[in-house]
């Protein structure tokens, strides 16, 4: 591996990044009175997903069926809207500083297809837990730590004190 | 005053146009800050790089200062903004769950949707991942029923919970974030450079 | 050359930053404290109060109810055996006590009508008022003079003297045809009696559905 094509990561001091990100975050609070948040919008993709294949499916479904309404299509969110942001945005902040290509990511000891699978599983589990604890990493454990809420910190910790529990089992993917 | 939109302040059409113009902030943010990177982000779990701590604690805690000085001199009302709810156990389990597929997959949401934005085939199946994921929990949500509804506390803060001023707990949360960005620090300097 | 002064004060840089840090964190732990005003400011209440709006005169009433003006609710605060005995035709009682009860609330916290609150006076209508537009309920008004002053203005009105100007005289045949449509017998003027006033039943209200602050779903 080239090691300067992979060292291609000139990226902000952390704490700039996240004051600036923290800004982000009361702005969203100001304007909107909410957080933000990402798997809201994988949600609602989904229940698209399946309220077009199969709409009869989607209304008997007891889950599908709470975000399914009338007059309004599944997709029409604030956070589809918001994710289409993150989308542009991240491409715009790649797009500025060379990043952008198709490419795995990977540890030099594994490979692609090693990665690829992991990243499936792990997106299940994902997809999973944030349905159970209603909410991600931005918006349940960082909006929820924003307003203190009591929800968004248990589950904040109890993400973060799993994943250095279980890293030791994943450590050869990444080290 | 605020929140501005609920409160009808800037008309609700604007809604989805600042949604838009937050996203792409919080992408930009995070892109630049390097959280597109599956191995960076895996980094703070095995203590070579620290970004996601440093970047995930000052957020919140920027965010905590401003929105209660906000609140105190008045610009925003902080009763009126959406708190996530305490579903106890669903809280806690899955949260468990996700900090497997954390480290199993690498990224978290939010980050794998910048990952995909630049690019990232891993980032891609990790999205289709959790999409997979969304559609097993609805599949299957007799079975998640009890654990999704059940054990609620309402939309309560550390302030209801435990009964402490939140301008308290703002101070502690600071004094905690302060004290792991140095130990991250410290045990930065430790552990051996991973070059990714 | 590099300012060697800069380079040490940098050098500094994240302590620094810690202490602005833990001194706006610890800033709002010592600001002193004070009780949010809840509700509707003050200031605003007082140009309400002061606002011609606040109260409605009892010829303008009566023009309401005769040409049944359907954007009207007519509120009666007194307690339910004053209502039972005499009230404005379609008036729905809200006794004081009972002002915030959920089934009745619906009639003063919306957005479509505009309603009339009264009792004997204009005290209790009065109080009534202030505190409904503490919770900033809309379209509210005072009976200037309450049920009294409708009596004795439309069901009563004083015959004006010879000496008084023409417009009296007018108002007089205004608040006399009014007083017959109410069911007071002319020219048995001494007799005062009046007919209980048929009870319609109230009209049907829309309550305004209370405006979620998010919607349920928020988050992730």
């Amino acid at each position: 591996m080239n090691l300067e094509n992979q060292n291609k990561h000139t990226y902000w001091n952390p704490y700039f990044g996240g004051f600036l990100f923290g800004l982000v975050i009361i702005f969203t609070f100001y304007m909107t009175g909410r957080g933000l948040g990402a798997s809201g919008a994988m949600k609602s993709t989904v229940v698209a997903v399946v309220d077009t294949v199969a709409p009869t499916h989607a209304e008997n479904n007891e889950y599908y069926s709470k975000f399914i309404s009338e007059d309004k299509s599944p997709l029409d969110t604030w956070l589809i809207f918001e994710v289409i942001g993150v989308l542009l945005g991240a491409f715009i902040s790649g797009g500025l500083s060379g990043r952008i290509g198709w490419r795995v990511q990977h540890s030099p000891k594994i490979t692609s297809k090693r990665r690829l699978i992991f990243a499936l599983i792990g997106g299940i589990l994902f997809g999973l837990g944030a349905q159970i604890a209603r909410g991600c990493t931005s918006g349940a454990a960082l909006s929820g730590l924003a307003v203190l809420s009591t929800g968004g910190i248990i589950t904040m910790l109890a993400i973060f004190g799993t994943a250095y529990l279980a890293a030791y089992f994943f450590r050869k993917n990444w080290i | 005053m605020g929140p501005l939109i609920p409160n009808g302040i800037i008309p609700i059409e604007w809604d989805s146009i600042i949604a838009i113009l937050i996203g792409i902030a919080f992408g930009f943010i995070l892109e630049s800050s390097g959280f597109s990177s599956s191995r960076k982000l895996a980094g703070v779990f095995y203590g070579y790089d620290f970004a996601v701590l440093k970047v995930f604690f000052t957020a919140g805690i920027v965010a905590l200062i401003g929105i209660y000085y906000m609140d105190y001199l008045g610009f925003l009302d902080v009763a009126q903004l959406y708190v996530h709810p305490t579903y106890l156990w669903g809280a806690i389990i899955g949260g468990v769950i996700m900090g497997v597929g954390f480290v199993a997959g690498g990224f978290c949401p939010g980050t794998s949707l910048c990952a995909v934005a630049i690019g990232k085939i891993d980032a891609i199946i990790y999205v289709l991942g959790i999409m997979i994921g969304v559609f097993i929990f609805s599949e299957f949500y007799p079975l998640f029923d009890e654990l999704y509804t059940g054990s609620f506390l309402g939309n309560i803060t550390l302030v209801d919970s435990l009964g402490v001023s939140p301008y308290w707990l703002i101070f502690i949360f600071a004094i905690i974030a302060i004290i792991a960005f140095v130990v991250a620090d410290f045990v930065g300097k430790k552990i051996k450079k991973v070059f990714y | 050359m590099i300012n060697r002064n800069l380079v040490k004060v940098l050098s500094f840089r994240y302590p620094i930053i810690a202490a602005i840090f833990l001194i706006l964190a610890g800033g709002l732990v010592l600001l002193p404290k004070y009780e949010k005003q809840k509700g509707i400011a003050p200031q605003e209440l007082l140009n309400k109060s002061t606002s011609p709006e606040r109260y409605i005169s009892t010829d303008q009433l009566a023009d309401i109810i005769i040409n049944q003006d359907p954007s009207y609710i007519f509120v009666d605060v007194r307690d339910e055996e004053s209502f039972n005995k005499y009230t404005l035709p379609n008036a729905v009682n809200i006794p004081l006590k009972q002002l915030f009860d959920e089934d009745l609330v619906m009639y003063l916290n919306q957005d479509q009508f505009d309603v009339v609150l009264f009792s004997n006076d204009n005290f209790y209508a009065d109080q009534a008022w202030i505190l409904c537009n503490r919770l900033k309920y809309k379209n509210l008004h005072v009976l200037k003079g309450g049920l009294n002053e409708w009596y004795n203005t439309i069901i009563n009105p004083p015959f004006p003297n010879e000496n008084m100007p023409a417009q009296d005289f007018e108002l007089f045949s205004a608040r006399k045809a009014a007083s017959m449509y109410f069911g007071v017998a002319y020219p048995e003027q001494a007799k005062k009696e009046v007919k209980a006033p048929i009870k319609t039943a109230p009209k049907k209200i829309v309550p305004v559905k209370k405006k979620k602050k998010m919607p349920v779903e928020g988050g992730c």
